[in-house]
């Protein structure tokens, strides 16, 4: 049972006619939801997922969709999943700089 | 974990990713800044791999680099980063990392055929020393050499430089870039007089079309793709042409595919010059005043040892380079050959996709950035490649203006910056001089302040040249920084590690992590990498940009800086320059070769008083004064008022980089057009004032076949390359666990059809073998390369299959740099009945 979970959020460029069936697609891949960004054809992504190999394995996935022109990582953080260990500092990656 | 939390984690992760994209989310409140402390000190760095040179952040924590995100501040990726800078904060911790130096013992002492075991710098120095001092004597500078790396940083390119050529007066120094874009910088200066593009990333938003000519760059250059996607997404007409030999993640995502025959593209572009001229697309205006026509000397062979019977048999392989002054009817006469019919069957593109493609050439209307990277670079008319493409851009006056523009792009983050502009090359000096003019060379011993006639003038031997004199016995004392040239080079096992374990050459090999090469080196010296020392690098677009020494390296591991700065105190001008130039200047007389170029008053000039407060910086602190500063300062008076124009030092760790010429504080986004460029001259328009004349060359050449094509035997073209998830030959990235798992060992791409016909089934294991020798590898028939029948793609950071034993040593008889996109092969069953003994 893995001990921490990853937050990391994606850009997904597609063709503007598909945004609509990509973004359903994406909706359907677990851990994934789309924030915003169908009409400009750039799908704000986020992810939620318990180890780092799994963005890797969801990006590619996302990649190959039809109508998705390029996938790219911009933010990832992950926490070890015990509250408390979170909430005492634990470790925070990936966040953005002041 | 309350889900609260979890939601305003998400949230904050949302608001990135909008921002980056520049979307706007719907109602609720965006706020990325934390309400939590934070502990992490951030700073800015260039990613450490491809020569894009995106931005990066990076978060240290407790003395290791814990975190990394793209930089919004930075113009290159505004935020975004691929998967490989993504993982960034990994590459430096891989669990096998160097931490000692190693040489090869036996009996306590150093032995070639012994085992590597762990020593001290100074046994390791004095090692090398000793030999390096023998060789010098017996047999003179040109037996010592180096293989240095366009991943050096400009102040390690920099001081290789004057070790090499002041200190030992070789330049036998070549980089691994000679093998990734020499091509385009040899073409720049035979068609501009001045290296590196016109133009910069900003054209990404200014085009109406995009062709890449050998690039994949949806995986290679994800992030510069995704600004070309991001374009054709905001504007209806914008249409994008990939030219490839086999179909990847790049074509399928482009408007038009245009699958050629491996070499053909030569006959391609010089099918859409005839067009343009035919049409009556030529910009007669802008031809008659900016542009020279010549022909280029033909039949010029394959870069092949002279005694291979392709070399013996070209008519101009000595003077491969020569070109002779023509005009525009001479131009015009040799590409009227290369009609759409003959264009079709050169290269088995369909009419309708060659005609659509050089109609956008054509259109006066059309602004066209023109992409290339290994594919055209890669290739043994890899200049002329270079040259036709700049021909279509001159006879149209489609340049040096936003969005019309030639670009080329590069593999390694400082190929331009150091490899280029300082002039590791075996020819150059630094900002574009060369090693063959006498002016070039007494100027350069003028800056770095030594006596007259020091310089060697004689070129040095080039990076397959290097491989080839080592397997020779003619270069003896070779150190190998920053590559994994075993891996890398050409037709290596014949040509490459003969040479490393050749019993009369010491090969010293430094490196952060075990390699191929270091494996089979004599020394390996342990390296600190990217933010573990201060550092500089040059992209693509002609941007400087510098990153602080954010940690510490592991162990007893020293940046090549401090290597190459250390081992120039073990030498004195004594020992390694000729009697007659210290009888000349006998001041010198007695000084280490450390205290001639880097004590010179100019290097040491700044005290470590001027480093910024709260950052390590080890070489400076060892050798007493700000090292870096103190090179950087004395590279940039080359090119100050030539039109390399550098900014301050100190102006660089501020900015997220500034492209150069950097004049009055400004940089320049396009050169060479007036009112963009400060040093074209007032009502000129246009000044290519790299040359006298201050006109561009337009290079008439025409299609030759590769050096090697399939034939009954070896019946397949093979063309190696790159993954996205790994970089090069995979020594860094092969370290992150997400990245190896992503795409663990190297596979044959091959047409179904072919499977079938050799009777392969997906999956099954087989020999790929060549004239030179084979590798073992699995068959795929799916995935993201689609090739052509007749065609096989291996990618080469697989160090279990290294495929470069199998490519040919071939390069461009002018740039020097080797052809792994074409030779023939055969591809068998790995344990066939016949096979079994």
């Amino acid at each position: 049972m893995p001990d921490e979970f990853h937050i990391s959020s994606l850009v997904v460029h597609c063709r503007r006619e598909s945004a609509a069936d990509v973004a359903t697609a994406l909706r359907a891949m677990d851990g994934m939801e789309v924030h915003g960004g169908v009409p400009e054809g750039k799908l704000v992504v986020t992810l939620e997922t318990t180890t780092e190999s799994e963005i890797v394995e969801r990006l590619n996935q996302v990649q190959l969709l039809a109508g998705v022109l390029a996938a790219t990582l911009v933010y990832h953080q992950f926490e070890p999943t015990s509250r408390r260990e979170a909430s005492t500092g634990g470790c925070r990656h990936g966040t953005l700089a002041p | 974990m309350e889900l609260s939390r979890r939601d305003m984690m998400k949230a904050q992760a949302a608001a990135a990713a909008a921002a980056a994209a520049n979307v706007t989310l719907p109602a609720q409140a965006q706020n990325i800044q934390l309400g939590e402390e934070l502990r992490l000190k951030w700073d800015k760095a260039p990613c450490r791999f491809c020569g894009t040179g995106c931005g990066v952040m990076v978060g240290v924590k407790d003395g290791r680099v814990v975190a990394t995100h793209g930089d919004m501040r930075a113009e290159v990726n505004r935020g975004l980063n691929c998967v490989k800078g993504y993982f960034l904060s990994k590459i430096m911790y891989g669990a096998d990392r160097l931490t000692r130096p190693l040489m090869r013992m036996r009996n306590g002492r150093f032995d070639k055929e012994g085992e590597l075991q762990p020593v001290s710098w100074d046994q390791a120095f004095d090692t090398m020393a000793a030999y390096w001092k023998r060789v010098l004597k017996e047999k003179g500078p040109e037996a010592v050499g180096m293989f240095g790396s366009g991943q050096w940083t400009l102040w390690e390119g920099y001081a290789a430089s004057k070790l090499m050529r002041a200190g030992f007066r070789s330049n036998n120094l070549d980089p691994n870039a000679r093998h990734c874009m020499a091509s385009a910088a040899v073409a720049f200066i035979r068609t501009f007089g001045m290296d590196e593009p016109m133009g910069c990333y900003d054209d990404f938003e200014h085009a109406d079309a995009f062709v890449l000519w050998g690039s994949n760059m949806a995986e290679m250059h994800p992030i510069l793709w995704t600004r070309v996607t991001d374009r054709r997404l905001s504007a209806e007409h914008v249409r994008i042409h990939t030219l490839s030999t086999y179909e990847h993640r790049t074509t399928d995502l482009s408007d038009a595919a245009v699958i050629f025959k491996p070499g053909s593209d030569l006959a391609i572009l010089n099918y859409i010059a005839n067009h343009i001229i035919r049409s009556g697309a030529v910009n007669r205006e802008f031809v008659e005043k900016h542009v020279n026509f010549r022909l280029a000397n033909t039949d010029i062979g394959y870069g092949l040892r002279p005694e291979h019977v392709l070399e013996q048999r070209a008519q101009h392989a000595n003077d491969a380079q020569v070109s002779q002054p023509a005009d525009f009817d001479a131009y015009a006469r040799l590409v009227s050959e290369y009609t759409l019919d003959r264009a079709y069957e050169l290269s088995g593109v369909p009419k309708p996709q060659l005609e659509a493609l050089a109609k956008l050439y054509a259109d006066p209307n059309t602004k066209v950035m023109s992409l290339w990277t290994m594919g055209f670079n890669q290739h043994v008319r890899g200049v002329w490649a270079n040259h036709m493409v700049y021909n279509l851009h001159l006879l149209t006056g489609k340049i040096s203006e936003p969005g019309n523009s030639p670009f080329s792009l590069t593999g390694q983050p400082s190929a331009c910056g150091t490899a280029r502009e300082v002039g590791t090359f075996s020819h150059r000096l630094p900002a574009d001089m060369l090693v063959a003019n006498p002016e070039h060379r007494k100027h350069a011993e003028h800056l770095w302040k030594l006596p007259d006639g020091l310089l060697p003038g004689k070129i040095g031997f080039h990076a397959v040249e290097q491989d080839r004199m080592l397997k020779d016995g003619k270069l003896n004392a070779y150190w190998i920084m920053c590559n994994n040239n075993l891996q890398t080079a050409p037709n290596t096992g014949n040509e490459t590690y003969p040479g490393y374990r050749n019993p009369q050459n010491l090969i010293v090999c430094s490196d952060p992590y075990p390699t191929v090469t270091t494996m089979a080196a004599d020394i390996v010296l342990p390296t600190a990498m990217w933010v573990e020392k201060e550092g500089a690098y040059g992209n693509a677009e002609r941007r400087t940009h510098f990153w602080h020494q954010l940690v510490d390296a592991p162990g007893e591991a020293r940046s090549d800086l401090w290597q190459l700065m250390e081992f120039s105190k073990r030498f004195t001008t004594d020992e390694v320059w000729p009697a007659e130039i210290l009888a000349r200047a006998p001041e010198y007389r007695g000084k280490t070769l450390h205290d001639v170029l880097f004590r010179n008053g100019q290097v040491d000039r700044f005290p470590l008083a001027e480093m910024a407060p709260g950052y390590e910086n080890r070489e400076s602190k060892e050798m007493g004064f700000y090292v870096q500063k103190g090179l950087f300062e004395e590279y940039a008076a080359f090119g100050r008022g030539h039109g390399h124009d550098l900014a301050p030092f100190d102006t660089y760790h501020e900015v997220r980089g500034l492209r150069w010429p950097v004049v009055d504080g400004k940089e320049t986004r396009w050169r060479y057009r007036e009112g963009l460029d400060p040093y074209v001259e007032k009502g000129t328009g246009i000044q290519f004032y790299g040359n006298p004349d201050k006109r561009a060359n337009i290079m008439g050449a025409p299609y030759e076949p590769p050096a090697e094509a399939p034939d009954a035997e070896y019946d397949l073209w093979l063309v190696t390359g790159r993954v996205l998830e790994h970089w090069h030959s995979g020594s860094m990235t092969l370290r992150v666990p997400e990245l190896y798992k992503a795409f663990p060992g190297a596979v044959l791409f091959m047409h179904p059809e072919d499977a079938q016909k050799r009777g392969l089934r997906r999956g099954q294991e087989v020999r790929i073998a060549s004239r030179r020798g084979e590798i073992r590898s699995r068959v795929e028939t799916r995935g993201r390369n689609k090739v052509p029948r007749g065609v096989v793609f291996v990618p080469f950071f697989d160090a279990s299959q290294l495929i470069n034993k199998v490519t040919l040593d071939a390069t461009d008889p002018i740039s020097k740099q080797s052809d792994f996109k074409k030779c023939a092969v055969k591809v068998v069953a790995a344990t066939t009945q016949a096979a079994a003994p």
